[in-house]
């Protein structure tokens, strides 16, 4: 079936762009951990304490996330753990929205506070659905090429 | 081939599928450890970076005695109402609200209309190519503040502000802008020895706890201002906000 041999690879891309972004995101954070910690306060769902060190490990979790797609290791489980961290953000997004905040989601860039109107939240949730997606075909499709799995599992 | 060849044959290959279907469980299995290894591994590490980023801001800090409302702010004026400008000496914007805004604030403080207090804070230090322009301004105008010579200091970086991601402006132009408002050694001495660096954390810090976002963030006996469309307040703005606190 045409299908079957083209399902490896739309979950290569799947996998390839779902690292990039996941490394992208954590590498954008990492050099100010500080102004990572401030974005996640933005929210105000957790007090400024438990922010600083979500808004710490968060972009950590994300490059070993990123790295982990990259090589291809576990790529169903790897999948699993983005699709709930994608299903967390949005959440926040969409909390966020739902009060009224005037800030940035904070995804790949500073985060806090935006002028009235220049929020985006809508925008900022369409590309994390987008994201989440391709984590859906990954965790129905978890085969990939060039990946470690396939490698362990004797694949050619 | 006989009877007894063909079961041969077939009984190899249920061998065979079951060996694979092994070797795919043994695989998964391990694979998974190793990754919830590896997210365990990079939590910890994001854990340490905190910790000693929390150890170093804690260790240093030194508040400037001068220093009112928790440490964070310096104050000026003794009227009634209170207004808080926070304001990191990177952000163009507060730079505009320092322009526009000056005129009210000079007559809030002259007049005893206000008590005003400046908080400097320092959330722009990715603008400045490394050198952290905004937490190096900021302790140095609690230096200036320590020095008597807060106000005339925070104007006249805000005249030589530089442009965001440049280097901002280097320790030796910081302390030269200093001595040209009064300021002597003491001053020189505390930019270079970056001793209030870690205070302008501290004044960050509070600021985010108390649930403000960017800058400049004006508020009037604490409630924040803002223009009638959510932006920047202005002279006007300002105005309206104190004499309505002041009642």
């Amino acid at each position: 079936m045409q299908l079957d041999r083209a399902w490896p690879w739309i979950s290569t891309v799947a996998r390839l762009g779902l690292a990039a972004v996941f490394l992208v995101a954590g590498g954008l954070k990492v050099g100010d951990l500080a102004e990572s910690g401030r974005a996640v306060n933005a929210y105000q769902i957790f007090d400024y304490d438990t922010s600083k060190v979500i808004g710490a490990v968060q972009p950590f979790l994300e490059i070993a996330l990123g790295l982990l797609l990259l090589i291809g290791l576990a790529v169903r489980l790897s999948a699993a753990i983005s699709a709930l961290l994608l299903v967390v953000f949005i959440a926040g997004i969409i909390s966020a929205w739902s009060r009224g905040l005037q800030i940035d989601c904070g995804c790949f860039s500073k985060g806090g506070a935006v002028a009235n109107g220049d929020t985006q939240y809508g925008l900022d949730v369409a590309r994390d659905a987008g994201f989440l997606l391709l984590a859906g075909v990954l965790l129905v499709k978890p085969r990939t090429r060039f990946s470690m799995d396939g490698l362990l599992m004797g694949e050619r | 081939m006989s009877k007894g060849q063909r079961d041969r044959t077939a009984a190899k290959r249920i061998v065979e599928q079951q060996k694979a279907a092994d070797r795919r469980r043994t695989v998964t299995i391990w694979t998974s450890v190793a990754v919830v290894a590896v997210l365990v591994v990079a939590g910890v590490i994001g854990w340490v970076a905190f910790s000693s980023q929390e150890k170093k801001n804690t260790s240093a800090l030194t508040t400037p005695s001068v220093a009112v409302d928790e440490g964070t702010a310096f104050a000026f004026g003794t009227g009634k109402v209170t207004v808080d400008l926070y304001e990191d000496f990177m952000c163009p914007i507060c730079n505009e609200f320092e322009n526009a805004s000056a005129t009210v604030i000079d007559g809030l403080i002259s007049q005893n209309k206000a008590t005003v207090r400046y908080h400097p804070v320092a959330i722009l230090d990715r603008f400045s190519n490394g050198t952290e322009y905004s937490t190096r301004a900021a302790g140095a105008a609690a230096a200036a503040a320590q020095g008597g010579k807060f106000r005339e200091f925070h104007k006249i970086l805000y005249a030589n502000q530089p442009e965001e991601n440049s280097s901002g402006l280097d320790n030796a132009k910081i302390i030269e802008l200093g001595k040209s408002v009064g300021l002597g050694d003491d001053f020189a001495t505390a930019v270079n020895n970056k001793t209030y660096d870690s205070w302008a954390t501290k004044v960050t810090e509070t600021f985010s706890s108390r649930n403000y976002n960017g800058t400049p963030t004006v508020v009037v006996n604490g409630k924040q201002v803002q223009s009638a469309n959510g932006g920047v307040p202005g002279p006007d703005d300002l105005t309206k906000a104190v004499e309505a606190a002041a009642g």
